[in-house]
């Protein structure tokens, strides 16, 4: 497989693994801020 | 392999049986709690995650690496190698200050480092990451397995890839962090025996004692006798510009966390040691045996190079190291040999499959799903995440083609954009949660940016690689440094909470003194301030102990010339030069004054933390489990 194309495979696979990570942590995060009323929780 | 006899086959066997049977001897162990299955209960005296450190930084694929170096640069591709001097600096700083914060992973250590929002998102993008970066080295490990399947055995490359890698996923999910730490003690054993024979086998078979130097002389290649051998200051394949950037990246990246790939693995190592003297020593240890390991290997593959000299394809010569065992030890002895190739390869994907798995455990189930699971339910997300990663490095291992190139993928992913941010984040109280998580997301899209797709298109001129480095840097900074300076500090609360747990290096002025002004510290006291300080102090208090002081100055200078002397020192011992003894011995004495001077220190640290840390973790737990921890002025 050609290097460029290699690269932008594992790229995109790096990219999104970290995107899915943190997007989750965000929705635990809401879920959380919901959970605990308005003015709870972390900063 | 033709000459793989009974004998070869029985000797590989019976590693085998040890290596895999004394892991599943702790499965008892491990399944207690989430943190007997990822650290051990942290309990380890320096010297087992010093063997593991060692073990899980020799893997399949590193000889090949190696040779690929060696073969192509002389001794000077040795600084290539060296980038494992990380360790030689971050033992004294940034795996202290790690050890003290007791996060399992580093993902866990950015909520206790940062604060809110930003600290959460960060959270999970490095744990995503690191899920990823997990599979991806167990997929780039096991298919260097399945080309010294298919050098010694004919196999087909997944047989390599899939059978060594499932064996070892039984014991790693059956005994956790406890199988990986006694496998890789055992399995860094018959590695190092591996290496020395091999390597000695292979200069010996070139003549008598300084034979491979003397060849090279002949054959008109004597500068790769030479670490020194440089093409220029900015010109030829090895500048002196490269040759400084890379010490830089190494060497000084030992103040930061995540400035290597092998940072997050050793993580867990220092996590796991029973104090932070011996976290401190573990580390060092582990780099020195590395660098150690990398001398025997250098003066083997240069051996290699006056045997077969001029072959020209990569993939030919990187095979090296093994074609050296496979080639010239006489039967009995080739199946020692395959079973610390085994060694090798099992001590390597134990520690991913374990520490990926922990990523998925501790920093996304846990955290973000299930805080109040109980310790039995833990461990079965454990065991059931290693199978997920097992099963995810076969479909990376199959889009590898070309080891060296996807390691320098990720090596410069890793290392250019972040290198900084990641010693901004250890060592300046002001770097915030948004800068460091802009300084990640800006390092994907920029390295892909500046490295394929610009040259690509023809915008830029192909870069060499230090350039390359020090613009990713730059562009880099050019990002998070606005968004660390347009958004707010994290809350005082919060760093001084940090402050106190772990002391960090650097400037952290404004935290120190409002720790002080709050009464949870004691104004500075030691070190410059007392005129009757000895040069060296060897009588520490503990709260003395705590400050950063010219002992540990000492022993962060020393520390990294001790690992090239080491490197060196051995590579020209093995080859029959004078210098070699001489190095070694100067690396040796040098260690020998860096322990004298820092050991009293660590112990006072150590003493006085180790006693306070069943409260840190109670806090540690509050804090995991969402619950609001206790604001204001105490810790």
């Amino acid at each position: 497989m050609e290097k460029g194309l290699v690269t932008l495979i594992g790229m995109s696979i790096a990219y999104l693994a970290s995107l899915l990570g943190m997007g989750f942590a965000y929705w635990a995060w809401r879920r959380r801020r919901k959970h605990d009323g308005e003015g709870e929780g972390t900063s | 392999m033709s000459n793989f006899t009974t004998l070869d086959w029985l000797w590989a066997g019976a590693f085998l049986f040890l290596m895999l049977g004394g892991a599943f001897f702790f499965y008892r162990l491990a399944r207690r709690s989430e943190s007997d299955f990822f650290l051990a209960g942290r309990g380890l005296p320096w010297w087992l995650p010093a063997s593991s450190v060692f073990s899980t930084h020799t893997a399949t694929d590193t000889p090949m690496w190696m040779t690929g170096v060696i073969y192509a640069h002389g001794l000077r591709g040795l600084w290539y190698t060296f980038f494992a001097a990380w360790t030689a600096i971050a033992s004294f700083v940034s795996a202290r200050i790690f050890r003290r914060s007791l996060a399992y992973t580093q993902a866990e250590w950015q909520v206790i480092r940062f604060d809110g929002l930003g600290s959460e998102l960060l959270r999970g993008w490095i744990a995503g990451w690191q899920v990823f970066m997990n599979m991806f080295i167990l997929g780039w490990v096991g298919m260097a397995m399945g080309k010294v399947g298919n050098l010694a055995f004919d196999w087909p490359l997944w047989v390599g890839l899939v059978v060594p890698t499932v064996l070892t996923a039984i014991y790693t999910m059956a005994a956790g962090y406890w199988g990986v730490v006694m496998g890789d003690f055992l399995q860094g054993i018959v590695a190092i025996f591996a290496i020395v024979l091999v390597s000695l086998v292979g200069v010996y078979a070139v003549g008598p004692h300084g034979a491979v130097a003397e060849r090279l002389i002949d054959m008109g290649e004597q500068w790769r006798l030479d670490p020194f051998a440089f093409t220029g200051w900015f010109t030829g394949d090895f500048p002196v510009a490269w040759w400084l950037t890379m010490l830089v990246i190494a060497v000084v990246g030992g103040f930061g966390m995540g400035t290597s790939i092998d940072w997050y693995v050793e993580a867990q190592r220092i996590q796991s040691a029973k104090s932070v003297r011996d976290a401190s020593y573990g580390l060092w240890a582990g780099g020195a045996i590395t660098l150690v390991r990398n001398g025997f290997w250098a003066a083997g593959i240069l051996a290699f190079f006056v045997l077969l000299p001029g072959i020209s394809s990569a993939a030919e010569y990187e095979l090296g190291w093994f074609r050296l065992g496979f080639g010239l030890l006489p039967a009995g002895l080739v199946g020692v040999f395959f079973g610390a190739i085994l060694a090798i390869h099992l001590s390597t994907i134990s520690s991913h499959l374990n520490l990926g798995a922990l990523y998925v455990t501790r920093d996304l189930f846990q955290r973000y799903l299930k805080p109040d699971a109980d310790e039995r339910t833990l461990v079965w997300v454990g065991r059931a995440a290693t199978l997920v990663l097992l099963i995810g490095s076969f479909f990376y291992g199959l889009m590898m083609e070309e080891i060296t190139q996807w390691l320098i993928f990720a090596l410069w992913l890793m290392m250019a954009g972040i290198w900084l941010p990641n010693i901004l984040q250890v060592v300046w109280w002001r770097f915030n949660a948004w800068g460091y998580l802009s300084a990640w997301m800006a390092n994907l899209g920029v390295a892909w940016l500046v490295v394929w797709v610009l040259p690509a298109f023809g915008v830029i001129p192909p870069l060499p690689d230090y350039v390359q480095f020090w613009v990713l840097m730059g562009l880099g900074a050019l990002v998070f440094v606005p968004a660390t300076l347009l958004t707010p500090a994290e809350r005082m609360d919060h760093l001084v909470r940090y402050y106190v747990m772990t002391r960090p290096l650097g400037w952290w002025g404004p935290v120190h003194r409002e720790a002080v002004r709050r009464g949870v510290i004691s104004e500075r006291r030691t070190a410059a301030n007392n005129g009757r300080r000895p040069i060296i102090q060897r009588r520490w208090t503990a709260e003395a102990a705590e400050e950063w002081t010219r002992e540990d100055w000492i022993a962060i200078v020393l520390s990294p010339v001790v690992f090239a002397l080491f490197m060196i020192g051995v590579t020209k011992l093995i080859l029959g030069q004078p210098a070699g003894l001489m190095l070694t011995l100067l690396g040796i004495a040098l260690a020998v004054l860096i322990y004298w001077i820092i050991d009293p220190k660590l112990r006072a640290v150590s003493h006085e933390y180790e006693a306070k840390q069943a409260g840190y973790l109670d806090e540690l737990e509050q804090k995991l489990k969402w619950e609001a921890t206790p604001g204001g002025g105490g810790v």
